[in-house]
Parts: C-alpha cells; sequence; structure tokens
C-alpha cells in the first residue's frame, strides 16, 4: 500500500474532499440539536441502547439495574480471597486507608492530613505506580465557572442537562459550588494552567457547556494535575504501597468496613490493612471492553472498586449507561482507541465524513456526538474505512491552525501532535481519524455530598462514584469531580476515623456474598476484581503450560 | 555595532547588575549587546582538566553554538571566570584536533556537520572597550568625570593566568585602571592587584578569604584609595559580601564593576546600575563626587 | 494458599490491532531472546504477543504516563536509543529491555516556605551544578524535550524558562538513568514549575471575586430553586440557555 504523510493513498482521496470544503465550513456553524432530536438519535445509535449487549444485575441492593455483560460479568463473579483467610498478622494499622493513588486518592489523602490525621496514620495502596491513572491522561482541560459571564448556577444547569437530568442535584451543586476553590487550591499548589499575561485563565469550551468553562494545562491537563498533587502527598510523606491492589475490602462484627485485603502483585502474598475509614478511589472501568470496544483508559481501569464495594452491600447507579467519547482514534491502528481530546473539537476542529460534509453540531455533549458518529459510519455509511476495516469520520484538525493562527496546535495540543507525530502524521496538515471509544464509566458507588456510602466506614471518590454526573458526564467534570470528592471523601474520612471504634476484622461478608450468587442460580468459575486486562497473544497463551516454578 | 554576549550563570543571577549596567554603558557607547539565544553553563574553571574530555563539553558547546547556529566568530564574555574557562577549552581544542574529534564525535557531529571547527575568538567585554570602541573615544563620551575619586583596579587571576589566555600582562596589569582614567578618575596602584581573592574557599573555609581580602583592602586603603573596581563577580563577592562580614576591616571600601563606574560618568540611571545591590553601600560615596540618582547629574534612560 | 487472579475467562482481547496471520514478521530480542512478531506493534503489544504479561512497565498505555521506559540497541549501530514502548513500533533487530522504575529521591519541600532565589532550585537539588553539559539527558528524552537547556536554566535561576522547557515531561526517568551527573530532572522540573506558578506567574483576578461570591453565598437562593425546581421547568431553562460562540476570543 503506498502510504503519503501517513495515509494510505485512498484515504487521500476522501482528506481532498474535507480540504475542498473546509473553507465554507469555517464560515457556516452546523446547529445544535433539540432535546428531542438528541432523544431520538440517541435511541437509535447508542451502544446503551444494545438491548442484547446487556443484562440486569441478579442480585444484591442494585438488582435489576441493566448493565453490559462484561460489567455484569465481574460482579456475578467469585470473591478473590475466601472468607477463611487468616487475618491475624495485620500488616498496616491506619486511620484512613485509601485505596487507588490516582487522582481522587492522593487528593483524599493530602485533605485528610489537612484535618489532622498524621500522615503515617494515612495510607494509599495502589494497583501500579503512584499516579498510574486516568486521572493522569486527562488531556481536555477542567470545568469551573470562574468568568464574570459565567456562574455556578449555568454550570449547575449544563451538567444536569448534559446527565440527561438524572444527576443528583446535591451532589451537582458540591461539584460546581467547589469549582473555583478548587481552581484557586491548585493555583496555590503551582499547577500551570494555560493564563493570558494578566493572569486570566485561557478558557475553552467542551460538548455540552454553555460556556467558555474548561481550564486547561495544554493538553497534559491531568498530568499537570495529578504530578503536582503527587508531588505535595510526597511532601507530605504519605505512605504509599505501589503494585499492591485491594483484592477485598474488611469488614468488622458491626458491619463496618474496616480496611482491606492487598495483593502484592510481585510475590503475591497477601497484606493485611486494618483502618478504621476506608476510601475506595479506584477510578473506572474502560479495560473491561465493553462491547469488545477499545477504550481510552489506563492498564488498570479494571472497575475493581465497584466489585469491591458491591462485596460490602453498597449500591452501584446509572451504570446502565457508559460514556463513548466520540473522538478516539481511529487510524493508524497502533494507536486506536486512544483519546483524541475534546479541546481539538472545542478549538474549533469540524467533524466530517468521507465526503466531507459537516453532519453535527460539532459540540453536542458526548453520547450525542457519539452516536452521530456511528450513524455516519454505519447508517448512512459515510464513513472512511481504514486498511484493517475500522470505520472512522475525519476531525479537520487543521482548522484550529486556520482560527488561532499558525503554531496554535503546537502549542496548546502537544500531546496529540506528539501521537500522531510518531506515526508519521501532520494535524497541522491533515485531519485525523476518529471513531466512538470507551472512555468514561458514568455511573459507580453511590454516595452523598460527603463522598460516603451507604455502608459505614466505606467512602468513594472520583470516577468509581456515582450520581455526580448522572448518564452521561460533560467533558471536564471529572477531573473536577476527583477533585471535589477526593476532597470530600478525605475530609469525612478523616473526620469519621476521629470517632469511631473498630472491632475484629471479618471476612463474613464473602461468604453471604457466595450465598447470593447461589440462590440467584449463578454458576461460575470467574473470579473479580478482575486487576488486569488480558492481551497476551493469542497463540502464545494456547500453547502455556501451568506449570508452578 | 551588534555584540553577541555569553552571559553565564554568575552574571545572571547574582551579577545582575554588571549585566544591567553592561548593557546600559554599551548602549550608550553605541554598542548593543544581545545575548545568545541558547547557551550553558561553562563549566566553570576549575573542573576544567585537559585530559577529562567530559568536563570540556560544556564550554565547547557553548563555542559549537556560536559559531554553527549564530554563525559569530567572536563571543563576548563579561564574567572572568567563564572567559577563562571558554578561552582555555578553546584553546585546547584548537591545538589537539584529535580531541576536538572526540568531542564532536560525542556530540554526535563532526567538523562537516555541525560540530564545532575552532574558529570562534573569545574576548572579554574590556578588550572589546580597549581594542574596539577605544578608550579614547570613550573619553570622548564621558559626561561627568569621575574627578577626585581615587579607584583601586583589582584584576584577580582569570583576567590574566594563564598568560596564552591572559588579556593583559599578567604581572603588572593596567587596563582596568586606563579605562578609570579615561573616565576621569584618579588610579591607585598596587602588586595586591594581581592577587588571588581567595576564590572557591569562600564556599568551603571563608578564614582563607577573610585572610586574602585584608590583605588587599589593607594595601589599596592605605594607599588612599575610596573605592575599588574591578570586572570579575566572584571577586566581586569575596571583596564585597565578605569585606562587609569581615569585623576586622573597620572602614570597608565599596566595590564596583568597572561597567557601572562608566555608567556613573555617562550619568545614567543609579535604578539602571543596580547601585543599590551592593552590600557595602557605594551611594554616599559617590554622591561625595556630585552623583545624584537622577537630576542634577543628567539622566539618560536606556 | 493458591489463589487463581488470572484465570479469566471472560476477558476480552483489546480490539483490533490491525494484523492477522498474514502480516509480516519481525524478530526482536527481549532480554536478549528471540521473538517473531507482526511488524504493526509497538514495543508494548509485541512484548504482550509473545506472551508476556506486563505488571511493571505498563501504565497509560498512550504515551502519558513514562511507565513503559525502554532501551534498546539495533543490530546494525552503535548507539543506545530509548523509547516509550506504548508509542513505538517494533523494528528488526531491536534488542530491548524495559526500564520501568528509575530510583530518584526527591527533595522534600514545604512550597510555602520556599522563596524566590536565583538559588532557589540548587538549594534543593545542588547536583545540578554537576551538569557537564553532555547532553545525554535531551537524546533520551522520549518526549523530545530540551531536558539539558531546562536544567541548565534551572542552575541560572531562570524559572519561566525552565518551567515552559519542561512542561511536557510524562516523568519516565529516562534522562535520569542516563546522566553522568547523577541529576534527578524530573524532579528538578517539578519542582521549578511550581516554584513559577506560586511565585512569578500572575494570579486569576476573576478566581478571588468568584469565590467571594460563593462564600457570601450569592448564589444560594438561585441555586436551591434550580434544585428543587420540576423536570420540566429545568428542562425548559436548559433548552433556553444562551450558548457562547466557540470563536469569540
Ligand atoms: C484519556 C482520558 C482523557 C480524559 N480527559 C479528561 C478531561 O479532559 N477532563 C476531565 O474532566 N476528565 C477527563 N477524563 C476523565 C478523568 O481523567 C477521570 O475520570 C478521573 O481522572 C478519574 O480519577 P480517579 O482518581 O477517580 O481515577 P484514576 O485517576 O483512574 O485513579 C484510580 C487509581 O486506582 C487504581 N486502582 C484501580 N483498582 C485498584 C485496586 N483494586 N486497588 C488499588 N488501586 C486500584 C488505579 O490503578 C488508579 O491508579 C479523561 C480520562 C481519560 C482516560
Ligand atoms: S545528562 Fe546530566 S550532565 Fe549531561 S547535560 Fe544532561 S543534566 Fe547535564
Ligand atoms: S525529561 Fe526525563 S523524565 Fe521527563 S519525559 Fe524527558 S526523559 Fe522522561
Ligand atoms: S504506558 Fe504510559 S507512557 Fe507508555
Amino acid at each position: 500500500m503506498k502510504m503519503i504523510r501517513g495515509y494510505p493513498d485512498y484515504m487521500r482521496e476522501s482528506i481532498e474532499r474535507v480540504e475542498r470544503t473546509r473553507a465554507e465550513r469555517l464560515k457556516t456553524p452546523y446547529p445544535p440539536m433539540s432535546l428531542a432530536e438528541r432523544e431520538v438519535l440517541l435511541h437509535r445509535f447508542h451502544p446503551d441502547f444494545r438491548e442484547e449487549q446487556k443484562r440486569p444485575i441478579a442480585f444484591g441492593p442494585s438488582r435489576g439495574l441493566k448493565v453490559n455483560h462484561e460489567l455484569a460479568n465481574v460482579i456475578e463473579s467469585h470473591p478473590l480471597v475466601p472468607s477463611t483467610l487468616n487475618l491475624s498478622q495485620v500488616d498496616y494499622q491506619v486511620d484512613v486507608l485509601i485505596i487507588g493513588g490516582g487522582g481522587a486518592g492522593t487528593v483524599a489523602a493530602i485533605w485528610a492530613v489537612q484535618e489532622g490525621i498524621h500522615p503515617e496514620k494515612v495510607l494509599i495502596a495502589t494497583k501500579l505506580r503512584h499516579g498510574d491513572s486516568n486521572s493522569t491522561m486527562a488531556q481536555g482541560g477542567i470545568q469551573a465557572a470562574d468568568r464574570e459571564n459565567d456562574s455556578p448556577l449555568i454550570h449547575y444547569l449544563d451538567a444536569m442537562g448534559g446527565g440527561h437530568f438524572t444527576n443528583k442535584p446535591e451532589l451537582v451543586q458540591a461539584l460546581v459550588s467547589d469549582a473555583p476553590r478548587i481552581i484557586k487550591w491548585h493555583e496555590s499548589l503551582g499547577v500551570m494552567y494555560d493564563k493570558d499575561e494578566a493572569g486570566n485563565f485561557v478558557e475553552n469550551p467542551g460538548g455540552g457547556t454553555s460556556r467558555k468553562r474548561l481550564h486547561s494545562a495544554k493538553d497534559y491537563t491531568g498530568l499537570e494535575i495529578m504530578r503536582v498533587v503527587r508531588d505535595e502527598s510526597r511532601n507530605l510523606s504519605v505512605p504509599v504501597i505501589e503494585f499492591a491492589p485491594a483484592v477485598e475490602l474488611l469488614m468488622d462484627e458491626r458491619g463496618q468496613v474496616a480496611g482491606a485485603v492487598l495483593l502484592n502483585l510481585e510475590t503475591k502474598e497477601y497484606v493485611v490493612v486494618r483502618a478504621k475509614a476506608t476510601i475506595l478511589a479506584t477510578g473506572g472501568f474502560g479495560r473491561l471492553h465493553m462491547q469488545g470496544f477499545p477504550t481510552t483508559n489506563h492498564y488498570g481501569a479494571t472497575g475493581d472498586g465497584l466489585v469491591l464495594a458491591y462485596h460490602v452491600g453498597a449500591e452501584l447507579v446509572d451504570l446502565d449507561s457508559v460514556q463513548y467519547h466520540p473522538t478516539g482514534a481511529a487510524f493508524p491502528p497502533q494507536i486506536a482507541g486512544l483519546l483524541i481530546t475534546e479541546k481539538v473539537r472545542g478549538m474549533g476542529a469540524t467533524p466530517v465524513n468521507a465526503d466531507g460534509e459537516l453532519f453535527v453540531y460539532p459540540l453536542e455533549p458526548r453520547d450525542v456526538e457519539s452516536s452521530a458518529f456511528i450513524r455516519e459510519c454505519y447508517d448512512r455509511e459515510k464513513g472512511v474505512i481504514t486498511p484493517t476495516g475500522m470505520r472512522g469520520v475525519w476531525l479537520d484538525a487543521p482548522m484550529i491552525d486556520m482560527i488561532h493562527g499558525e503554531g496554535a496546535i503546537r502549542e496548546a495540543l502537544p500531546a496529540m501532535w506528539r501521537m500522531y507525530e510518531r506515526f508519521g502524521i501532520d494535524m497541522t496538515r491533515d485531519p485525523i481519524l476518529v471513531f466512538p471509544t470507551l472512555h468514561y464509566q458514568n455511573g459507580g458507588i453511590a454516595i452523598d455530598v460527603d463522598g460516603a456510602t451507604t455502608v459505614p466506614g466505606l467512602f468513594v471518590g472520583g470516577e468509581a462514584s456515582g450520581g455526580v454526573h448522572g448518564k452521561n458526564r460533560l467533558m471536564g467534570n471529572s477531573l473536577l469531580d476527583f477533585n471535589v470528592f477526593g476532597m470530600r471523601a478525605g475530609i469525612s474520612a478523616a473526620r469519621y476515623a476521629r470517632q469511631v471504634e473498630v472491632g475484629h476484622l471479618s471476612l463474613a461478608h464473602v461468604d453471604r456474598y457466595e450465598e447470593l450468587l447461589k440462590d440467584a442460580g449463578i454458576v461460575t468459575d470467574r473470579t473479580s476484581p478482575v486487576l488486569l486486562p488480558e492481551y497476551r497473544g493469542k497463540e502464545a497463551l494456547e500453547r502455556q503450560l501451568d506449570v508452578l516454578i | 555595532m551588534d555584540i553577541k554576549y555569553y552571559p553565564g550563570c554568575t552574571v545572571k543571577t547574582s551579577a545582575r547588575n554588571y549585566e544591567a549596567s553592561a548593557i546600559a554603558a554599551l548602549r550608550y557607547l553605541g554598542v548593543e549587546l544581545s545575548e545568545l539565544e541558547q547557551w550553558n553553563c561553562c563549566g566553570v574553571v576549575h573542573t576544567l582538566s585537559t585530559d577529562d574530555l567530559m568536563k570540556q563539553l560544556a564550554p565547547i558547546r557553548v563555542l559549537k553554538h556560536v559559531e554553527q547556529c549564530e554563525e559569530r566568530e567572536e563571543v563576548v564574555t563579561l564574567c572572568d571566570m567563564c572567559y577563562n574557562t571558554l578561552s582555555q577549552a578553546n584553546r585546547l581544542v584548537k591545538d589537539d584536533p584529535a580531541k576536538l574529534k572526540t568531542v564532536n564525535t560525542f556530540m554526535e557531529c563532526d567538523d562537516s556537520h555541525g560540530g564545532y571547527t575552532g574558529t570562534v575568538r573569545v574576548v572579554h567585554l574590556l578588550q572589546v572597550l580597549r581594542d574596539t570602541i577605544g578608550f579614547q573615544a570613550i573619553k570622548k563620551k564621558v559626561k561627568y568625570p569621575l574627578r577626585g575619586m581615587k579607584v583601586f583596579p583589582y584584576y584577580g587571576c582569570m583576567l590574566l593566568r594563564p598568560g596564552e589566555v591572559g588579556i593583559d600582562t599578567p604581572e603588572d596589569p593596567t587596563i582596568i585602571g586606563d579605562l578609570m582614567r579615561a573616565l576621569g578618575a584618579e588610579v591607585i596602584d598596587d602588586p595586591v592587584k594581581i592577587e588571588c581573592c581567595g576564590s572557591h574557599h569562600t564556599v568551603g573555609d571563608r578564614s582563607i578569604v577573610f585572610e586574602r581580602i585584608e590583605r588587599i583592602i589593607g594595601r589599596a586603603r592605605s594607599k588612599g584609595a575610596e573605592a575599588v573596581v574591578l570586572s570579575c563577580p566572584l571577586c566581586r563577592f569575596n571583596l564585597d559580601t565578605r569585606q562587609q562580614e569581615d569585623r576586622t576591616i573597620e572602614l570597608p571600601l565599596p566595590v564596583f564593576y568597572y561597567t557601572q563606574l562608566m555608567g556613573v560618568a555617562f550619568g545614567l540611571d543609579e535604578a539602571v546600575l543596580g547601585l543599590n545591590e551592593h552590600r557595602i553601600d557605594p551611594r554616599p560615596l559617590l554622591r561625595e563626587i556630585g552623583y545624584q540618582k537622577k537630576g542634577e547629574y543628567g539622566r539618560i534612560t536606556t | 494458599m493458591t489463589i487463581h487472579v488470572h484465570e479469566q475467562v471472560h476477558r476480552p482481547r483489546v480490539s483490533d490491532q490491525g494484523f492477522d496471520a498474514r502480516t509480516p514478521k519481525v524478530r526482536i530480542y527481549l532480554m536478549g531472546k528471540e521473538y517473531q512478531v507482526p511488524n504493526v506493534l509497538t514495543i508494548m503489544a509485541a512484548i504482550e504477543y509473545a506472551g508476556y504479561r506486563l505488571v511493571r512497565g505498563c501504565g497509560c498505555r498512550a504515551g502519558f504516563c513514562g511507565a513503559c521506559s525502554t532501551i534498546y540497541r539495533k543490530t546494525d549501530d552503535y548507539k543506545l536509543y530509548s523509547a516509550l514502548a506504548c508509542q513505538t513500533l517494533v523494528e528488526e533487530g531491536m534488542y530491548l529491555v524495559q526500564i520501568p522504575f528509575v530510583p530518584a529521591v526527591k527533595s522534600l519541600y514545604d512550597m510555602e516556605e520556599i522563596t524566590l532565589t536565583d538559588n532557589v532550585i540548587l538549594r534543593y537539588y545542588p547536583e545540578i551544578a554537576r551538569c557537564v553539559s553532555c547532553n545525554t539527558c535531551t537524546r533520551s528524552c522520549p518526549q523530545g524535550i530540551r531536558v539539558m537547556d531546562y536544567i541548565q536554566a534551572s542552575l541560572r535561576g531562570n524559572i519561566a524558562r525552565a518551567a515552559h522547557l519542561s512542561f511536557d515531561c510524562i516523568q519516565c526517568g529516562l534522562c535520569s538513568s542516563r546522566c553522568p551527573a547523577d541529576i534527578k530532572h524530573y524532579h528538578v522540573g517539578q519542582l521549578v514549575r511550581r516554584v513559577y506558578e506560586t511565585r512569578i506567574a500572575p494570579k486569576s483576578p476573576h478566581l478571588a471575586r468568584r469565590i467571594e461570591e460563593l462564600d457570601s453565598g450569592v448564589y444560594d437562593e438561585e441555586m436551591n430553586r434550580l434544585m428543587t425546581s420540576s423536570l420540566s421547568e429545568l428542562k425548559q431553562r436548559y433548552e433556553s440557555r444562551k450558548i457562547e460562540p466557540v470563536s469569540e476570543d
């Protein structure tokens, strides 16, 4: 196949059609859809509405919630550890145990210390390295209504509408009201948001936002926030155990969560942590690959927190919806599914089909935008088909430099530019091919405004929680979420830890869970949490011998 | 005239007033000093050893940049230490093509592909004043001669030794003195002008520095000097900061960079010259000779 | 006690990676051992294809986290290359090893107590003065950052320059694994950026005003009304929002 600047020649022909309509598209915007139009589109094309891909959860407090089979499978699985596990040796005894060293977990640790817990009495246990998380990967930005033409009220409306009015109002209120304070906190820690010379943030719009409200740090926003909060937590000397995922929560005889069993991924030893309060900050579930979709998520995003929480009887909400980000890379195959930040559209690039036609308002909420892309590719058959058979629509990146001046892409989107450049494509000259990718776990473990669950001693912050975004999260609201609810969970866990007494450690809930499985008639050899996805080569796996060495 | 200069780390940190006064004084003389686009620390002379080529990378990288990227034949330094380091490294590779080749190969280039070929001249700003502009020309531009001011030019080591890179007679240099005369000052001379100020011992063992400066300041004062004038930021640190800390020196002498005194004689602003950044305040002395912040003494904004 | 964590029948394989049985293969060497892998794979996918289960050396899989630092040589030249395994295609004859961890001690500091002086970075990382300008760090950076230049800028107290030059650092540690002067570049960069933002960058003017408004409760009443309004009312307000145009800069 002849390749010209990163694309096979037949794709080049389509690119030429895109180039021909560019001038016109720069002038004439495409109108947004009405709520009614959105409904119709979603029902026909959004993966959440593919009934055959889903089933109701069979038991437990969220029984009946219709989720993707991939998620139902990990919920309807045997716990990894038996109730008979010897807990007599307690390896760590702490006030606040934080499970997950991403954004929410690290923010929670800092605020637990601020709230008066000695750093030595806080422990972060995380699956991979401290900071290997979805937080580090966030590119586009974080919302906060701080400009004059904006207000927390408008932010509230945007978030509710984006979530189809299914969000919990008090959680959204907390989210939007804390937002400016979080940005202020970041400023005082030294997060380098993009600013002009007078100190005004450079703010962009995002899908579903009615104001420019997105604060970004080039397209490394999550990385920048994560590395600063991590640096701060290191300065506070908060202990962290890496490569030690939680495989089960611990409870005491009074039914309070009282710590967790961790697994040392290298030695396979288990570790017992006794804690007065426990925070789940395990993030999302992209690596479960709902409906076989590729994902933007990091390697450890396997929804473990949902499983652990369900084992102890916490409620799961809104997991019937999953967020597919409209712009995952569709070409080249090496980066298929990786995220193309919404900031690319925020800065003016429009989606176009194989014939160079604009077919949707570029900044609809994500579920709507994704559905429109799916319709374009699979219903109207106007997508571009890649050499490996993937379909996608163009995202006309060169428009950005035309709108904001030459160099804008290199300056504001260095990560995107670098990713394509590594595979021979120059996005300042050519459009890039995109298709929806599995991005975000909209729902999760039900929490209140303090990050508390219905199970005493168990707190949740960040993507693992549910209710904040309802059935669809808006861009920039989850970086905000992990800060707001990481902070709130950290503070409330610290307060709770000060007044609680923990009894005997127990895994009796594991037996109860096995009972539930049995009663629901589920016969399986599956176990969960999954911890890591399986990507080993089929060829190699088929010839593997299961030998103990 | 436009001159590319290499500032060096010290000039960018503790000797900003040297840089600022140099830029202002030269601008007054119609010369624009512009900083190299890109530069790294010179490596600092005390780490130089001719057999460890790793230590030569820093200065040669600077010279390569001047030659290959900025396409210049000359680079001007302000700091004596940088001058010495760059000059010595330059000499080393000019005299020894094999070494130059090794350094270039390490930097992944060779003399036909972006490597250093040895054409750059390293020049101290004092040399520019003496040889390119000329002290006579400078004298003509003086607005307010430093009449009656008794200054002691101090040279130290780096401008003079080793002789191959020295900018003046090692035993009896006169370059700063000649400049001062052109500005109208009275020059006090003494052989201690070429003695070491204690240099880097200022970090490890201050007592060595105290001993040195007591001798230097003592000799200068006994001959009637009212101020010291010099060109090296490290000597300035030892003679100014350490002098002030030295309890045995009762009547400390203020210490100037030559560029500051040029500025005074040209009537430039006190703020531009950074006269407030000294440990031993030189302003009372300047008031005595009639220099004011602004106003009577004339004012030229840069 | 044996727990079979990995026996998961239901786990999906990553979707289409763009190869099939006909895809040409290249030979690579993982820690010296030869494997044949499809030539369209990234180094990371190739390691997995060969049958390794990654625990270390894999984080974001997208070039953002620096977990997959890899060094390699090629049979036909003398150089030691470095790369991110998740962002680099395999090539014939690569000899690879992953370096998923580079020990680098971080200085502890209280941001509030740091004063902006020319030597602020030197105080916490004195070893930056040992830099010999060999440029090895810059050559090993998979992000293409001018690492030496940000170290040099830190050394001479040019905080703003160092902060901007180092901004794209994903803290992979490759530079620090190779520096002859034992410098911990990415920690230096971290400190420099925090100092820049807290001490040099101008503060946002409207942020403080908004927080004051929030603190004084100006939005409370209206917020309450929104929170308690009926679905149809809310929808109506949502639909009548004015949308700020994109290009109005
Ligand atoms: C590519 C990408 C781009 C994004 N862009 C944006 C954006 O521009 N704006 C925005 O607002 N949001 C964005 N998001 C979403 C946002 O980044 C995340 O939702 C948010 O950072 C989640 O934070 P968290 O702390 O809850 O989870 P994470 O940051 O994912 O942290 C969870 C941590 O828990 C660990 N963990 C998991 N299981 C276990 C276990 N069993 N035991 C111990 N530890 C465990 C994980 O390894 C991880 O370190 C993006 C997400 C992705 C993937
Ligand atoms: S590798 Fe170390 S010594 Fe070499 S240039 Fe970089 S920081 Fe300096
Ligand atoms: S500067 Fe160093 S740590 Fe940062 S990305 Fe480059 S090589 Fe990695
Ligand atoms: S796995 Fe994160 S950079 Fe490669």
